[in-house]
């Protein structure tokens, strides 16, 4: 790893002419930048230098613009919404923290936080990313909290201190604590049903039997009113709503056996079965409880407020210039800029000439919608093209937010349709054996009634719809946790079951397959200095998110001051703007000249204005180091590639010969979604892979879609799957997993049914007691558990940490003559 | 069978005992997060730690 050409502390590649070298554990590193040299030196000197040794994966680059003035904005007053008073000088705040991709950086950040003076404790769960702060209002204040989580590579933005006591933790509490009393009782009642059955053959004495089924009661009466009350409380809401749910006939059954068995244990004579009736709630307890924190973890992944309302907004002051405030103190009146792709923080009126949001969040309408101006933005829709300034018209509790996060929180808690599908066919089964078991009592009734409940209840019992409930909970959970060890965060839970399907994988190429910079030859028109065109096309480009414009914006810091107007970004194309009165175009040739274009600039950037050229910039591509791996991975799973780009024929093609695989170029994002449709039209079920905002509608036509963690919350909101940390080899071993997951789904509910069809016959003619009916109807249900363990087993697909050979550099694939 | 008599109210301490135990685990937050404490026993606790001047 010393040799290695990349930053010891982020994994960038190093650049050639400046050497920063850092001392780590008495070993002197390569360092990218002096952000990283700082993080590294900050957590050497904190004594926690283990930490390189026990992360995963790569840390997240220390970002310059993490300023101490972003953090000065949760002052004491802006903050109040987010610290929770503890009293004794105590307070408490739940921050989100972006960027921990591994369980060392929660070490890390435990570590760090931990040491500074008045922290009292900190608690950091990696899948949720959410870190919950206690500290001494006296010695320490959230800014500086915040600064410390800034300097080793953190970004952290405090949540609403409602989070803190949310319902979520109380739920997933109560239903462990339901569970396991479940568990113990049904231990219980077993071991004593047990002795009954087994004294059965060795004449145990009356009394005996009597004590033995008293303690049964015991056992199984805190089972039936504690642990199954969800089910008793969740079919009484049913009822009332005049639906059959699932819960009817579980409450039913239960509360039929129940009584049942406290009859014949008052009587002292006949059977009970308070072992059946509590193995019965336990099971369907343990198939709620994985659905539920199956349920959580999506909900975590796309947490409602924190996704959609940016934490800072761009003021425009009296003056002209842009600052940067806190949501909460926007007022009414204010004037506030949103970039391309940005998220509007408030309602307000637009006030540019036109642009297009995407409500998708609020209408569920995913086609982006064009407001004119004088239309209502509304809090939380996302900007397609950009910027544009709004005057805002309602803030905080005011706005629609509120309705948003209602909505968000819907979709969250939506099931996947697969678990649905599974639910109906466990409730109908349910139905149907309720059925049978009155027909299978009426029958012994006028056959031999002494054996018609026995005979009933073994049917009732042996036929539990366990396996079914359980079949797809189990499996899903497995899964979405297998593929969040991965980096792969599966937004909606459907995308699972359409990866698995999906027949061709689209690309986008620039910044999904290869990374951009901007190359030091700048060729310049009319007498232009270099630095001068740099600095020009940087104003322009700070107005675009694509990643060439990103690379350049990168590349100079730009005009400070300038008067900017008129920007207006066509996805695909460039952006335009007016700059000191100067009318310029960034973009493709085709865009900045007009007409005038000739092929002489394919593939080049242009800055151009009304009389012509000024300035032709070249940007190199890299290919990312993992994506002729993960292309070759897709292939040999039968899945065709395909690269769309809005780039020049030559270069996509150069690249397509690279991967070997089939492109096209310069379409616009219409086409794009053109080339979907064509696809999904000959029966393709499409993948599509992007990460800019010119990506958004092609991932939102598709059948499922992928977006880089990196690329824009456009591109995010509109994906089912977001890819951790731009590693794209993980999205064949996703893929696997996704079928592997079908499968198991599959095989479980085969095996449900082939269980339920031979024991049930067995069943209603007497030949099964009921205790070999408990006894088979947990095996099948554990049989079920067992088997949806086995996705994410495979160690072909273990993932791979950044210590292990995966980082390849492109230039080690062999590259085609040019 | 007399020894029944003092094993099973025995087993029924135990399991009031054990039932009691995890619910005060559980209200501990025990169980609140069940992914992150797994790299807990991989941490040099006797190293010193140097707060940050």
């Amino acid at each position: 790893m010393p040799s290695s050409p990349n930053c010891w502390h982020c994994g960038e590649a190093l650049r050639q002419d400046v050497v920063i070298h850092a001392r780590v554990a008495g070993a002197t590193r390569p360092m990218c930048c002096q952000g990283c040299r700082a993080a590294a030196e900050w957590i050497e000197q904190l004594g926690l230098s283990d930490y390189y040794a026990l992360r995963t994966s790569a840390a997240q680059r220390p970002d310059a613009e993490a300023d101490p003035a972003t953090h000065d904005y949760w002052r004491q007053d802006n903050a109040r919404h987010v610290i929770r008073d503890l009293g004794d000088g105590l307070r408490e705040s739940l921050l989100l923290v972006e960027g921990v991709r591994c369980t060392a950086c929660v070490w890390l950040i435990e570590r760090s936080l931990g040491a500074l003076p008045g922290v009292v404790s900190v608690q950091v769960n990696a899948v949720a990313q959410r870190a919950r702060v206690t500290w001494r209002d006296s010695q320490v204040t959230l800014p500086q909290l915040l600064q410390a989580l800034a300097r080793t590579g953190y970004h952290a933005l405090p949540l609403d201190a409602r989070g803190l006591d949310d319902l979520r933790r109380r739920e997933s509490r109560d239903a462990l604590k339901r569970l396991m009393v479940a568990g113990f009782g049904a231990m219980q009642a077993m071991m004593y049903a047990t002795a009954i059955y087994l004294g059965a053959e060795a004449a145990l004495d009356a009394s005996t039997r009597d004590l033995l089924r008293w303690l049964g009661l015991l056992v199984a009466t805190p089972v039936v009113f504690y642990s199954a009350q969800p089910f008793f409380a969740g079919a009484w809401r049913s009822i009332r709503t005049r639906r059959i749910g699932m819960d009817v006939p579980v409450a039913l059954a239960i509360a039929a056996v129940y009584a049942a068995s406290v009859i014949e244990a008052l009587r002292g004579s006949g059977e009970v079965y308070f072992d059946s009736i509590s193995m019965f709630v336990f099971f369907l307890l343990v198939g709620r409880y994985l659905e539920m924190r199956a349920r959580h973890r999506a909900r975590d992944l796309t947490d409602a407020l924190a996704r959609l309302t940016p934490p800072f907004a761009e003021r425009k002051c009296a003056d002209g210039t842009l600052q940067r405030v806190g949501i909460h103190e926007l007022r009414v009146g204010d004037c506030v800029r949103v970039a391309e792709g940005g998220i509007v923080p408030a309602d307000g009126v637009l006030l540019s000439e036109r642009c297009r949001v995407d409500e998708a969040l609020l209408s569920g309408e995913s086609a982006p919608v064009t407001k004119r101006r004088g239309a209502l933005l509304i809090a939380g829709s996302v900007l397609e093209d950009g910027p544009v300034l709004v005057q805002i018209e309602r803030t905080g509790a005011d706005t629609t937010l509120a309705g948003i996060a209602a909505l968000v929180g819907r979709a969250a808690a939506a099931r996947p349709r697969l678990q649905v599908a599974g639910e109906a066919a466990a409730g109908r089964f349910v139905v149907r054996v309720l059925v049978l078991t009155a027909i299978t009592a009426v029958a012994w009734a006028v056959v031999d009634p002494a054996r018609a409940f026995a005979a009933a209840i073994a049917v009732l019992v042996i036929s539990c719809p366990c396996a079914f409930a359980l079949a797809v909970p189990a499996a899903l959970t497995r899964a979405l946790g297998a593929l969040a060890r991965r980096g792969v965060l599966v937004v909606k839970p459907d995308a699972i079951q359409a990866l698995a399907e999906c027949t061709h994988a689209l690309f986008d190429k620039t910044g999904t397959l290869t990374e951009v910079t901007l190359s030091a030859d700048v060729q310049t028109f009319g007498g232009m200095s270099r630095d001068d065109a740099l600095c020009m096309a940087a104003t322009v480009a700070r107005e675009s998110r694509h990643p060439v414009a990103r690379a350049i914006a990168a590349a100079h810091p730009g005009m400070q001051g300038a008067s900017v107007s008129g920007i207006t970004t066509q996805a695909g194309l460039g952006v335009s703007a007016t700059i000191d009165g100067r009318a310029l175009r960034l973009g493709r040739a085709d865009f900045a000249l007009g007409e005038r274009h000739t092929r002489e600039y394919d593939g080049a950037v242009l800055l151009a204005d009304d009389s012509g050229p000024i300035a032709a910039f070249r940007v190199s591509e890299r290919l990312r180091a993992d994506a002729c791996a993960a292309i070759d991975a897709l292939r040999a799973q039968g899945v065709a590639v395909l690269v769309a780009s809005g780039d020049a024929p030559s270069k996509v093609a150069s690249i397509a010969a690279r991967l070997n695989v089939a492109w096209r170029a310069r379409l616009l994002p219409a086409d794009k979604l053109a080339w979907v449709a064509e696809l999904r039209a000959e029966g393709a079920r499409v993948l599509a892979v992007g990460d800019g905002v010119n990506d958004a509608p092609v991932l939102a036509g598709a059948d499922v879609a992928i977006a880089l963690a990196e690329g824009s919350e456009l591109t995010q909101a509109s994906s089912d799957i977001v890819l951790k940390g731009a590693r794209l080899d993980s999205i064949a071993s996703a893929r696997d997993i996704a079928q592997r997951t079908l499968a198991i789904v599959r095989q479980n509910q085969r095996w449900a049914l082939y269980y339920n069809f031979s024991t049930v016959p067995l069943a209603a003619l007497g030949f099964i007691p009921p205790w070999l009916a408990a006894l088979g109807m947990s095996l099948s249900s554990i049989g079920v558990i067992l088997n949806a363990l086995r996705i994410g087993r495979d160690p072909a697909s273990r993932p791979a940490g950044p210590a292990s050979p995966a980082r390849v550099p492109a230039e080690a694939f062999p590259r085609p003559a040019a | 069978m007399n020894i029944l008599l003092l094993l099973i109210p025995l087993s029924l301490l135990i399991l009031a005992g054990a039932v009691w135990v995890f619910f005060w685990a559980v209200n501990q937050g025990q169980f609140d997060d069940l992914e992150t404490p797994g790299l807990l026993p991989l941490d040099d606790s006797d190293k010193k730690r140097t707060p940050p001047e």
